[in-house]
């Protein structure tokens, strides 16, 4: 056989294979599983990098059954996809569409081959020059090296630096979590009714506990400040100031409230055991021995102990002198 | 040729200088955290019965009132941790017109029930089963515990990654109610089921 | 005890680092007589004491280092106790050290057989990486830290100072459960880090000669052959890594383009191609330039690896928690990128080469081609991998990049790939004639599309199969081809039998063939990938005991659920028989494990191994309250070529590694393959 028929025959030959082999391959009946498809489309949320097609976890398969679900119900590949996009958003779509945001990734791939063509064809064109000898002077080019590191290690320390400064930057708490180190002014009373609650065991909650009976007391609901006073003043953990207040709001809604003025001036008498030199409880346990005990004299004694106290505040001063003169002049209280 | 490498070089040099400024822009940035889509978004809407079987719960039901939505397990260790704020935040604003809906996640309705009733439950909250994970799929949960805050227009106004507290709760709900949109915050680790 | 022994270990590899950079710069410029064995000493004995102390500490149950407190349990068993010496962050550093205190030894003993400007010039830059890595060590990565408070589990507060009073815990929380889950845990790291710190010495050799500006065929000889040596290494991690990922993680694939995964990738593929470049500028003197450029970015793409892998900015399967790290590995890259890229262009001169390509039809030619097409893959995964983290940071748009995108650009470079492999070895040197192609063609196309046929009617028709073959076989049967055309010739010329010149040819030119022999390890790849990903089937079932499914011509029965435990680790699982009618073929037990105190269970598959594929079994749930489970059935039909092909192409490598260095002994005038 001659080289030529050889030729030639190995040719055909390879011609009616390849396309006999490309009919087959053509002409394959396949049978796209879109299902498949779609999940592996779509990263799985709780895994790292895989797609829910992929991933044994039990969120990716509920993932896959709902895609299983909505290829049955007839809809397109791109609404499956846009309706896991919608909760989940555009970063667990593995395959990025090309337009976009992502269209510059798709290009990369066809630069990089224009680019290395036309460097190599560059190349082609511009043979260099015979390179230096050998014998280069490495000394004077040793000097030359110097800025380059210099400027090198510039950079690099520049990097270092910000980055340091950048991890710094960031905390893990960021938004409303913040609030909870906030004045307690903005926080509402449920929000102080909630944390009180969820925090009932911390010692430490009996501050936020006597700061929101103060805010009801305020409000003039004693109904809700009652058990909360209540709480600081039976807790272990209190301060003395803070039992003291307790008892002496206590006392006072005892009397306000329900007109017991025994319980209010023993109450008082407690806080004045914790803490003796409270003029808040004298005055207030004055002020209901005068109206509600019908025991003036006592009251004036107690109100002349107040006034003793040289750090009492001028307005108060004047406030407990008008009292003391109505006691004195025979008044009953108003 | 010469002056051509030389540009190479430099040209190297800037672009991998550039590239490394653009990698420390990162530092600090939890690359696995995605901001949620829903925010700012009319919240999707669930159909869902309560964890020990009856009628059916919608969100729709609860139009007109801020519904807190936090998807929880027995298996979650956050989850235990911030389950009492949830409760009592959820008494505290029971007349507040604040609901709070509790939808178990990746877990069967008798394990989790069997769950709240050793960690308390509150009972003005809703407790609720999620066959299928379809809830947990439409709310993009990554992992729990996740919770959401949807206003009483029912749009998606807030979200808290991680365990919350009773203040942090509260806060978000107080906002709310000011008008403001909280917005996604980051709490802390959230967690996967552990057989997956 | 032992922290004092480790801390005076990075200190001693530390000084001997600074040493070697001082006296290696010293000894390059006065040509010699400067000696440098006292550093390599002491880089290479603080090195080993360094990890030997850590060894001991996690042998030996020290919890008073913070390192074996957090990292350790008493319950974690051999291997595993030894291999957590790498299995964190500051011990994966020091396993770094080591093996760049190896790497420079290997480098100062060839200095000290034969002393030269170039070889100090490279131990001095081994020097600077080494100072880099010790001092990341002792600063910010200090694996011996000492523990002087006591947590539950584990450490509260830490101390630097190795001679301070320690409050140890009496037990840690052990290591990660994936990686105690599978003894390859415990080699997967050492020998991806030897490819990995390898690149280090070939990029040392170029910058010695940028530096001391002296081009030419001497530091691309020694360059060439320790790429060889890493790539190689580096090639049977990544085979490692994928076969690791199979057998263990439970979803049957054994790659999915994580950015863990396309950090070891990328220097290989670059790597790959200096392989081949390098080549050129030895045989023709051409491309020098591109070959300084491909050295220095297989370093720098070992340290962005390194970077994207332990900073935490990529989320990952690897991921190690955030630390300083990240940012020191940061600066670290851009100090390497600019000195090294400004040198190169201050040295433009130098690094420039003459001679003239006469035609892009010749082996030149096809060098050219091959690395094109690895250039361009290497950047598509290199953009891939940072996209999203690029796009966020410009426009706060988060988006997902993964396998389908990868698979789309990659799998088609991949052909071509395959096709200039075919022609690459048979095609001459300076200018192809075209009858001698077509002669040396033609064979083994009409065989590899034969064979491409045959596929399409007897096993599938499937175009990414067949292809597969066809080019498989191409490449297979043109160096077939190539091979008994010079043993005939041979054979005509000295009158020995052809088995014997075909021993000669390979003999002859043992790098050449060792080469070829790498190149039929990936032909053999390129089929088993193609059959495992087009050809698997899936069968999700739920099964009670004793009830039985039919899978693939198995029948597979669940007998019952089963649970065991040791001190390490509870399994829990469930046992299932396979039978081929009436034979039992294997007991399958895929199951959870749960490792001491860990919360997760890490999901075991159990795979069967057979001549025509594996049957792979993955357990889905716990079994519930009436033991019934669910199971996943996979096939991954001829996956062992896959393996196999692996494993020849690290062979090739490594023989190619041996041949050069007969050569370089024996300085054999060795024939030529070109005509």
């Amino acid at each position: 056989m001659s080289d030529r028929l050889r030729t030639t025959l190995s040719i055909g030959l390879l011609v009616v294979m390849a396309a006999a082999m490309l009919t087959l391959i053509l002409t394959n009946p396949s049978d796209p599983d879109r299902v498949q498809a779609i999940g592996e489309r779509i990263k799985c949320p709780v895994c790292q990098g895989e797609s829910i097609a992929n991933s044994p976890s039990a969120m990716a398969q509920d993932m896959m059954a709902l895609v299983a679900e909505r290829v049955d119900q007839g809809v397109s590949d791109d609404e499956i996809v846009a309706e896991l996009l919608a909760s989940y958003s555009g970063a667990v779509l593995l395959d990025p569409p090309v337009g976009g945001a992502t269209l510059a990734l798709w290009l990369v791939p066809v630069v990089a081959v224009i680019l290395g063509v036309a460097v190599i064809w560059w190349w082609r064109r511009h043979p260099s020059p015979e390179p230096a000898s050998e014998d280069g002077d490495a000394a004077t080019s040793g000097g030359r090296l110097a800025p380059l590191l210099i400027l090198g290690a510039t950079l690099a320390v520049a990097v270092v630096v910000a980055g340091f400064f950048i991890q710094e930057r960031e905390g893990p708490n960021e938004g409303v979590a913040n609030l909870g180190a906030q004045d307690l002014d903005d926080v509402s009373n449920e929000t102080m009714e909630a944390v009180i609650a969820a925090n009932a065991d911390n010692p430490q909650v009996d501050g936020m506990r006597l700061a929101l009976a103060e805010r009801y007391y305020e409000e003039g609901d004693f109904r809700s400040a009652f058990p909360h006073y209540l709480e600081v003043a039976g807790s272990e953990n209190a301060t003395d100031t803070q039992v003291a207040t307790s008892l002496i709001r206590l006392g006072w809604m005892a009397w306000e409230g329900n007109a017991e003025a025994e319980t209010a001036t023993g109450l008082f008498d407690q806080a004045l055991e914790i803490d003796p030199g409270s003029d808040t409880a004298r005055y207030l346990k004055a002020q209901v021995l005068w109206c509600g005990s019908d025991a003036p004299e006592q009251a004036a004694s107690l109100l002349e102990e107040v006034l003793a106290d040289p750090d009492l505040s001028a307005d108060s001063r004047t406030q407990v002198e008008s009292d003391l003169a109505a006691i004195e002049s025979g008044e009953t209280c108003t | 040729m010469n002056r051509g490498l030389r540009w190479v070089g430099y040209g190297v040099a800037l672009a991998g200088v550039v590239f490394a400024v653009v990698l420390a822009s990162r530092f600090g940035v939890d690359p696995g955290l995605v901001d949620s889509p829903l925010l700012g978004k009319p919240a999707p809407e669930f159909t869902l019965a309560p964890l020990e079987g009856g009628d059916t719960v919608s969100l729709s039901d609860l139009q007109g009132e801020i519904v807190v939505v936090n998807f929880f397990a027995s298996w979650c260790l956050q989850c235990r941790n911030e389950h009492q704020a949830i409760t009592s935040t959820a008494d505290a604003f029971a007349d507040q017109g604040v609901t709070f809906v509790q939808i178990s996640y990746q877990e069967s309705p008798p394990v989790s029930l069997e769950y709240l009733k050793g960690a308390g439950r509150s009972d003005a909250a809703l407790y609720l089963a999620d066959p299928g994970s379809r809830t947990a799929i439409a709310y993009g949960v990554f992992g729990i515990p996740e919770t959401f805050f949807v206003d009483e227009e029912g749009t998606v106004v807030g979200k808290i990654i991680g365990e919350s507290d009773a203040m942090t709760l509260g806060a978000t709900i107080d906002a709310i109610k000011r008008g403001e949109t909280p917005g996604q915050s980051v709490t802390g680790d959230t967690q996967q089921r552990p057989d997956a | 005890m032992l922290a004092l022994l480790g801390s005076a270990g990075m200190l001693v590899a530390l000084i001997g680092a600074v040493l070697l950079v001082t006296r290696g710069i010293a000894a390059a410029r006065r040509d010699a007589g400067v000696n440098l064995e006292g550093a390599a000493r002491l880089l290479l004995a603080g090195a080993v004491a360094t990890m030997a102390a850590l060894v001991l500490a996690l042998i030996t149950d020290d919890f008073s280092l913070v390192y074996t407190a957090n990292h350790h349990s008493t319950a974690t068993p051999f291997p595993f106790d030894v291999a957590t010496a790498w299995a964190a962050l500051e011990g994966s550093i020091v396993l770094w050290g080591l093996i760049l205190a190896g790497y420079t030894w290997f480098v100062f003993r060839r200095y000290r057989r034969a002393p030269d400007r170039l070889g100090a010039a490279a131990l001095a830059v081994m020097g600077g990486v080494a100072l880099f890595f010790f001092g990341l060590m002792i600063t910010v990565a200090n694996p011996f830290e000492t523990c002087v408070q006591a947590a539950q589990v584990g450490c509260a507060v830490s101390s630097p100072w190795p001679l301070i009073a320690v409050d140890a815990p009496a037990n840690g929380p052990g290591p990660n459960p994936l990686l105690q889950n599978h003894f390859m845990m415990a080699v997967h790291p050492p020998v991806l880090y030897l490819g990995y710190v390898g690149m280090t010495v070939p990029f040392a050799y170029a910058i010695g000669a940028l530096a001391l500006g002296v081009p030419g065929p001497e530091w691309l000889r020694r360059s060439h052959r320790s790429t060889l040596i890493a790539w190689s290494f580096l090639t049977l991690g990544i085979l490692l890594g994928g076969w690791w990922a199979y057998e263990v993680l439970s979803w049957g694939g054994y790659w999915a383009w994580d950015p863990v995964e396309n950090a070891s990738l990328m220097p290989w593929l670059v790597a790959t191609a200096f392989l081949h470049s390098g080549i050129v500028q030895q045989r023709r003197g051409m491309l020098q330039a591109w070959n300084f450029i491909l050295v220095i970015s297989a370093f720098a793409l070992t340290i962005l690896g390194t970077f994207l892998t332990r900073s935490g900015t990529i989320n990952s399967v690897h991921s190690f928690t955030q630390s300083a790290i990240g940012p020191a590995l940061l600066g670290f890259l851009v100090l390497v990128l600019v000195g090294s890229f400004a040198l190169f262009s201050t040295r433009a001169d130098l690094a420039a080469s003459s001679p003239r390509m006469e035609s892009l039809v010749s082996r030149e030619g096809t060098f050219l081609a091959n690395n094109l097409l690895l250039s361009v893959f290497a950047v598509v995964v290199l953009v891939g991998t940072t996209y999203p983290l690029i796009l966020e940071a410009f426009t706060g748009t988060q988006v997902g990049v993964g396998e389908p995108f990868f698979n789309r650009i990659t799998v088609p470079l991949s052909y071509l790939l395959l096709l200039v492999m075919g022609f690459g070895p048979i095609t001459p040197w300076g200018r192809a004639d075209g009858d001698l192609l077509w002669r040396r063609t033609r064979a083994p196309a009409l065989v590899a599309m034969a064979g491409g046929l045959l596929t399409a009617l007897l096993v599938t028709r499937i175009g990414w199969v067949v292809l597969s073959v066809t080019l498989a076989l191409f490449v297979i049967g043109t160096m077939t081809g190539l091979l008994f055309e010079q043993a005939r010739r041979r054979s005509v010329k000295t009158g020995d039998a052809l088995s014997a010149s075909l021993r000669q040819v390979v003999t002859g030119d043992g790098a050449f063939w060792s080469g070829q022999l790498s190149h039929c390890g990936v032909a053999l790849i390129a089929i088993g990938m193609a059959f495992a990903a087009n050809l698997g089937t899936h069968l999700e079932v739920g099964m009670s005991p004793g009830e039985s499914t039919v899978f693939q011509g198995h029948t597979i029965t669940y007998e019952s659920p089963f649970q065991q435990s040791s001190t390490a680790v509870t399994v829990i699982g469930a046992r299932l028989t396979v039978t081929d009618g009436t034979r039992l073929v294997a007991v399958m037990e895929p199951s959870f494990n749960l490792f001491g105190d860990q919360q997760s269970a890490v999901g075991t598959p159990d795979v069967l191994h057979t001549a025509r594929g594996d049957i792979y079994v993955t357990l889905r749930d716990f079994p519930d309250e009436t033991m019934a489970i669910r199971i996943t059935l996979d096939t991954s039909p001829m996956i062992w070529i896959l393996w196999l092909g692996g494993l020849v192409t690290v062979t090739g490598g490594l023989l190619a590694v041996r041949a050069r260095r007969r050569e370089r002994r024996v300085a054999v005038d060795r024939p030529t393959v070109d005509v």
